[in-house]
């Protein structure tokens, strides 16, 4: 990955950045090192992509004393933020863009509206310097990732490149006990067995639909997943598992792990 | 695109689905009470294990490198929950919650063919029901070039980096290992509040703080001691309340102390071998040369009052 860009790269850039913009002028809400290090990584941003998408929740309850997927809610979530990805990545196709990178993910709640949600994607649009199309996810689109600039230029010298940031989703009813349940286990710890296998169902569910999507897009892997547990301003016993992450593929010279530069330890001596 | 699509199904499907999810939370308590992973999480597992399915890995792209660099290979995230109601005691919980969590996290690992569960978070989910909490654990299970599956994979609470930093350096993190430890202390003679009096120590209250705490990390040694020969990387989450007695009955005073921390194993003065660069960070205030990602949400620790 030279740092070096030909002379024609910048030619055709220059064409791809007139021919999205009229003004010649990229947008991106890169920082200064992310900035840096996108370019050191052999890409120049072209645009912000925006998808929105604001969406109505409909209404379901789980019964009392049961642990079950609350699907409606599941579909709602998983809709809403396919639709505003979708919509981001569409725009970064339109401005001929090999791949969006550092695409944040926000759900806010309309105040006037308890089932209205708003979904936001937004990320920063990218080109391959030397117009290497090998970057496109495997549907010929751009690329989506999660990851920030940085990091982008880490998965690249660790031998992978982003495909798509794929996700699972899971809105959960958490069985309640019966009021006598608790009866039986005072003066004792006791685990909750219920509540227990309600976590291990509900997280399930949301991995493999994320592991899933990863496969769809022919992935090798998926790195930087985080899973995590969210509420929406549900009731007491419903939650959201979220699993989250950026599905890889090995580049196309792959880089043996010997190759990889061993790093190099430093002690800030600020404080 | 996705699985929006597999929602649309007519009725019989979802009557098929409703059947499987009870096939499958059966399933769950069963093998929960037999400590074997579920049916559906050890499937996804060795697919991940076999190639057949993406590997699932919560490192950073950067810790990818170092990981790849160092030959280990992601598997896949693993998890863990136990669940606990305190009938008997809070405190005490805590070491048995995550004492579950930590051998089922383990059992997971050795179904996915791990040597090793690496970046091991420690979390509670917010759900506030009836005085019980759960205790989670996510990590990311790898398997060592070259190396066999382990009988017992390590659990490493570090993150990869310092996981592979620790391994050059010769010393291996092995675990997680509680001390918890509380009491209670009824107040007869009026001891414990000295308002009348200037400057002078609470002796009994001192003295509930000091048994507590020693108890605790006595407890935390010899949890340590089954899997290392050191621990690192202490939290300590302690609180102290007072509660009032009633009609000729004494004030009451209840001590907990909970202390966790990852274990390791490490030769004596084995020195370490890479050399280090003094760098002047010129980043303008917080470097980030010096943050490091929390490794747990499940204590609002009194960290910085100052933890032992």
């Amino acid at each position: 990955m030279s740092g070096q860009m030909p002379e024609h790269a910048r030619e055709r850039l220059k064409g791809l950045r007139s021919s999205a913009h009229s003004t010649g002028v990229f947008t991106s809400d890169f920082s200064v090192n992310e900035f840096l290090l996108v370019r050191k990584a052999g890409f120049e941003p072209i645009g912000l992509c925006v998808g929105t998408c604001v969406y109505h929740v409909g209404i379901q309850y789980g019964s009392w004393s049961k642990n079950q997927e609350l699907d409606v809610l599941s579909k709602a979530m998983y809709h809403a933020r396919e639709l505003a990805m979708s919509r981001m990545r569409a725009e970064a196709a339109a401005m001929g863009a090999d791949g969006i990178v550092g695409v944040k993910l926000t759900i806010k709640r309309l105040e006037w509206d308890e089932h209205l949600l708003e979904f936001i994607a937004i990320g920063t649009g990218v080109v391959h310097g030397d117009g290497h199309k090998g970057f496109r996810a495997h549907d010929g689109g751009p690329f989506t990732s999660d990851l920030s600039g940085q990091d982008f230029w880490a998965l690249l010298h660790a031998g992978y490149r982003p495909v798509e940031m794929v996700m699972g989703s899971c809105v959960y009813h958490v069985a309640h006990r019966g009021a006598l349940a608790g009866l039986g286990t005072a003066g004792r710890n006791v685990e909750l067995e219920n509540f227990t296998a309600a976590m291990y169902e509900a997280r399930e569910i949301a991995v493999e639909r994320m592991q899933f999507e990863a496969a769809a897009a022919k992935a090798e892997g998926v790195v930087g997943v985080d899973i995590h547990e969210g509420s929406h301003g549900w009731q007491t016993h419903v939650i959201e598992f979220f699993a989250i992450g950026t599905a890889v593929l090995p580049l196309e010279q792959e880089i043996a792990p010997e190759k990889i530069a061993d790093p190099i330890m430093v002690l800030s001596v600020n404080d | 695109m996705g699985l929006f699509d597999l929602f649309k199904g007519p009725t019989p499907e979802q009557k098929a689905a409703q059947a499987e999810a009870a096939h499958r939370q059966a399933d769950i308590l069963m093998s929960l009470r037999a400590n074997r992973p579920p049916a559906s999480t050890l499937q996804r597992l060795q697919d991940s294990r076999a190639g057949k399915a993406p590997w699932i890995a919560t490192l950073s792209p950067a810790e990818l490198m170092i990981v790849r660099s160092h030959g280990l290979r992601p598997i896949s995230a693993v998890s863990a929950t136990s669940w606990l109601h305190y009938g008997w005691s809070w405190t005490e919980g805590h070491a048995q919650g995550w004492g579950l969590a930590l051998e089922r996290l383990k059992a997971e690992a050795k179904a996915a063919g791990a040597n090793a569960v690496l970046d091991v978070k420690m979390r509670t989910v917010p759900l506030d029901i009836e005085s019980s909490m759960d205790f989670t654990l996510v990590g990311t299970a790898v398997y060592v070039d070259g190396l066999p599956p382990s009988h017992d994979p390590i659990v490493a609470t570090v993150p990869a980096l310092e996981f592979v930093k620790l391994l050059e350096a010769d010393v291996v993190p092995t675990g997680i290992a509680v001390g918890a430890h509380y009491e209670w202390m009824s107040d007869w003679r009026g001891v414990a509040s000295r308002a009348w009096m200037g400057n002078i120590e609470s002796n009994a209250l001192s003295h509930l703080w000091e048994t507590v705490r020693h108890r605790a990390h006595a407890q935390l040694r010899a949890h340590a001691k089954t899997q290392g020969n050191g621990v690192l990387a202490h939290l300590n989450f302690s609180q102290m309340f007072e509660r009032e007695g009633g009609e000729n009955q004494p004030k009451q005073y209840l001590a907990r102390h909970i202390v966790i921390a990852t274990t390791v194993d490490a030769r004596r003065g084995q020195p370490f071998k890479h050399d280090v660069q003094i760098t002047l960070d010129v980043h303008a205030g917080r470097s980030p040369l010096n943050t490091s990602s929390r490794h747990h949400q499940s204590y609002q620790t009194n960290e910085r009052e100052g933890a032992i």
